[in-house]
């Protein structure tokens, strides 16, 4: 399937077949709500059943809110040494999956933390990230109130924003109590998730949705899951995340999640390049050639063309087409290609850098 | 001129410059542009939010910049705006005053100096190289999203800290050495690789690119930069790398970006010991420069902070960048070339964004969407 890999721009893939999850749908549900590609074990449960069942169940797992907190903090970039630790931000996935917190709270728990405030460190750049990041504000347009929340987080008395405050964490109270927050937030994993914007009217009844109950979001995901939108964005691919990138590699490679140092670790360095595909290509070879990775022996491939398709469809998402199956068939039959070279031939490939 | 009275020249016009707001005069007075001798340009970008102050004002704190300005020229009055550190440092590489969110991770939509260079001149990505210590956020440097130009336009950029550090070379030492491959298994990788689907059309590195800079960054790994450790490290690194892209890419363009100064906002100290090491790897990188004889009589280079920091000091003893005031919003440009003037002090203002239309110009393409002007009185 031809296509083309451009920064921002999204590319066509085969459409979903109606609501059962094809191979392909199903790496991409569980990267959107999970941030990580199904489990053998799991693609096999999921393969043939409906899509609501399973985003019905992703959305109430704690493994769902945990990849949630994880694109908030990336978001804010609260990440490496700004990572936050406390034990307010780290129960935030288990508060939200039982119920027992709203998402405007684990955004106030965020912006209220120590690591917060070193992230953003010093009246203008506190108030300005607050603005910008929480309220969706241009600074630039708001400078009258970008001046008041400066004086409230220096103590002084002052009313930003409408409301009334005289202190550095009445500048969070005051911009989590506005609307606006919720509705920058339902904005940007609308686009995020759907990889489109959505209309001020789908906003302005969503906010209000969240407005009557703050634990709304997840019957708000699970309409956006289910509903043709999500169907057209099955249907798109674009760039993988470093993130997700080294999380899928991990579950593919080792049938395990990278632990968070690992993880930390390698997206940071990922992200230190522009073109991160390099250093992507680096470590899928470190890893290949490590002797940890679950790489077969040759000898244990009793059906190398069946062994190269089931590698298409759990790693790229579909069947290999005629042309593939050829080269890589050809290929494998030539002692010098060893398994890890054919693996290594898809992890490294652009489209298995797509999502 | 001796060097202590051009010494005493620049700090007492850097900071006369920035203290009385000279009216500013754009009389465009250079005569060409296209330096016949310059052929590699060097912007580093000393960022984080530096003051002439603590640079030529202070000229025990960065005594290789001061060698250098002595010999070139200085531009003491340079207008920045406080855009946040990601905004304002963009802006000189766009020629444009961006206004970006202070956390906003995403790319501009202007094109940059990269883009500008590489489609008009036709360089390889190896030809333009960014070195920075701003993590995830200053990679988006590397290019603009404009229809016209975009990531096959942009500069390899590579954040040191991020890459070169003990804990990610620890974890890649677990997994060992990659196993070299035979010409027969590389050949057969191809192979298989070009059967996929379609190529990565409007990357910006193409296959070889790839190896190279895959092959660089794995060298990188066993040359020690992760060692350099302490207060500015990140930095430090920056420029350790940049000198080893100029050894090894010979890149044609070369920016460092280094952002560890803003430490200012919780310890002057910290911020005037980050000043003094960025200094001291400046003058590392610039002695490699000139003990190239290649690099030594083509090269250029332009040292400038993005913005300045407060008039004085926060209630935590450090600095903020938010008052408004010339020290925050003035900073002093550092140029030396082979077709520079030498010796001279410009008091003209000019501003950040005029970096990215006068490199341009210099290398023989058109910054055509840019709001800057070329620096005035520069050329010899």
């Amino acid at each position: 399937m031809p296509f083309a890999l451009r920064d921002g721009l999204l590319a066509p893939v085969p459409p979903a077949r109606g609501h059962v999850l094809d191979p392909g749908s199903l790496r991409r549900l569980f990267l959107d709500l999970l941030g990580r590609p199904p489990y053998p074990d799991e693609s096999k449960v999921w393969s043939e059943r409906e899509r609501s069942e399973l985003v019905a169940e992703l959305l109430s797992s704690e493994e769902f809110w945990a990849n949630w907190l994880e694109e908030q903090l990336y978001y804010f970039l609260l990440i490496d040494n700004f990572r936050p630790t406390t034990e307010g931000v780290r129960s935030i996935p288990a508060e939200l999956a039982g119920g027992t917190l709203g998402v405007r709270e684990a955004l106030h728990r965020i912006c209220l933390s120590s690591s917060f405030d070193r992230r953003n460190p010093g009246p203008d750049t506190f108030v300005t990230v607050v603005m910008e990041q929480l309220l969706g504000l241009v600074v630039q347009k708001s400078a009258r109130e970008l001046e008041i929340g400066k004086k409230l987080y220096d103590g002084k008395k002052g009313t930003f924003l409408g409301r009334a405050g005289s202190s550095q964490a009445d500048v969070v109270h005051v911009a989590i109590a506005d609307a606006r927050t919720l509705e920058h937030l339902l904005q940007r994993e609308h686009e995020r998730l759907l990889r489109k914007q959505a209309s001020a009217q789908e906003l302005s009844a969503w906010v209000a949705d969240l407005e009557r109950d703050e634990h709304a979001l997840r019957a708000i995901l699970e309409a956006w899951f289910t509903s043709p939108a999500y169907d057209q964005r099955l249907a798109t691919r674009a760039p993988l995340p470093n993130r997700l990138f080294v999380r899928a590699l991990f579950v593919d490679l080792f049938g395990r999640l990278p632990d968070e140092g690992e993880a930390q670790r390698m997206r940071s360095a990922l992200d230190g390049l522009a073109d991160s595909g390099p250093l992507r290509s680096l470590v899928a070879r470190l890893i290949l050639d490590s002797g940890k990775a679950h790489v077969p022996e040759r000898a244990a491939i009793d059906d190398p063309a069946a062994w190269i398709h089931g590698l298409f469809e759990r790693l790229l998402g579909r069947a290999p087409s005629a042309e593939e199956r050829g080269a890589f068939s050809k290929s494998f039959s030539d002692p010098a290609c060893r398994p890890a070279t054919v693996l290594y031939a898809i992890v490294s490939h652009p489209e298995y850098q797509t999502w | 001129m001796a060097a202590p009275d051009r010494r005493a020249f620049l700090r007492d016009g850097a900071l006369g410059a920035a203290a009385l707001g000279l009216a500013p005069s754009r009389a465009p007075t250079w005569r060409r542009f296209q330096g016949p001798k310059t052929r590699r340009v060097l912007v580093v970008a000393f960022a984080g939010g530096v003051r002439t102050r603590e640079t030529l004002g202070a000229a025990g704190n960065v005594p290789n910049l001061m060698r250098i300005a002595e010999q070139g020229v200085v531009f003491p009055r340079t207008r920045a705006t406080n855009l946040g550190h990601f905004g304002a440092t963009l802006s000189i590489f766009t020629g444009i005053s961006e206004a970006r969110g202070i956390r906003d991770n995403i790319r501009g939509t202007d094109p940059t100096l990269f883009e500008y260079l590489r489609k008009d001149l036709g360089w390889t990505s190896s030809d333009v190289w960014v070195s920075t210590s701003g993590g995830a956020q200053e990679a988006n440097i590397s290019h603009g999203l404009h229809p016209e130009y975009g990531p096959k336009y942009g500069a390899n950029t590579l954040d040191g800290d991020g890459i070169f550090n003990a804990e990610f070379k620890g974890i890649l030492d677990a997994y060992g050495r990659p196993r070299e491959m035979g010409a027969q298994e590389l050949a057969l990788l191809e192979k298989m690789r070009a059967s996929i689907g379609g190529t990565a059309k409007g990357a910006l590195n193409d296959v070889d690119s790839v190896a190279r800079v895959e092959r660089f960054l794995l060298d990188e790994l066993r040359r020690g930069t992760q060692d350099l450790k302490g207060l500015g490290a990140a930095d430090a690194k920056a420029f350790r790398v940049a000198r080893n892209l100029l050894a090894v890419f010979r890149p044609r363009f070369l920016a460092v970006v280094v952002r560890e100064a803003d430490q200012a906002h919780g310890s002057f100290n910290n911020y005037v010991q980050i000043v003094k090491r960025n200094d001291e790897m400046l003058g590392e990188l610039w002695a490699a420069v000139q003990s190239d004889p290649e690099l030594a009589d083509s090269t250029a280079l332009f040292v400038l902070p993005e913005f300045g920091r407060d008039a004085d000091l926060n209630s935590r003893r450090g600095l903020d960048h938010g008052d408004g005031s010339d020290d925050l919003n003035y900073v002093s440009l550092v140029c030396w070339g082979p077709d520079f003037r030498r010796g001279v002090n410009v008091q003209e203002e000019v501003r950040t964004v005029d970096v990215c239309p006068t490199v341009c110009a210099m290398l023989g393409a058109d910054a055509r969407y840019s709001r800057g002007q070329r620096l005035p009185r520069l050329m010899a």
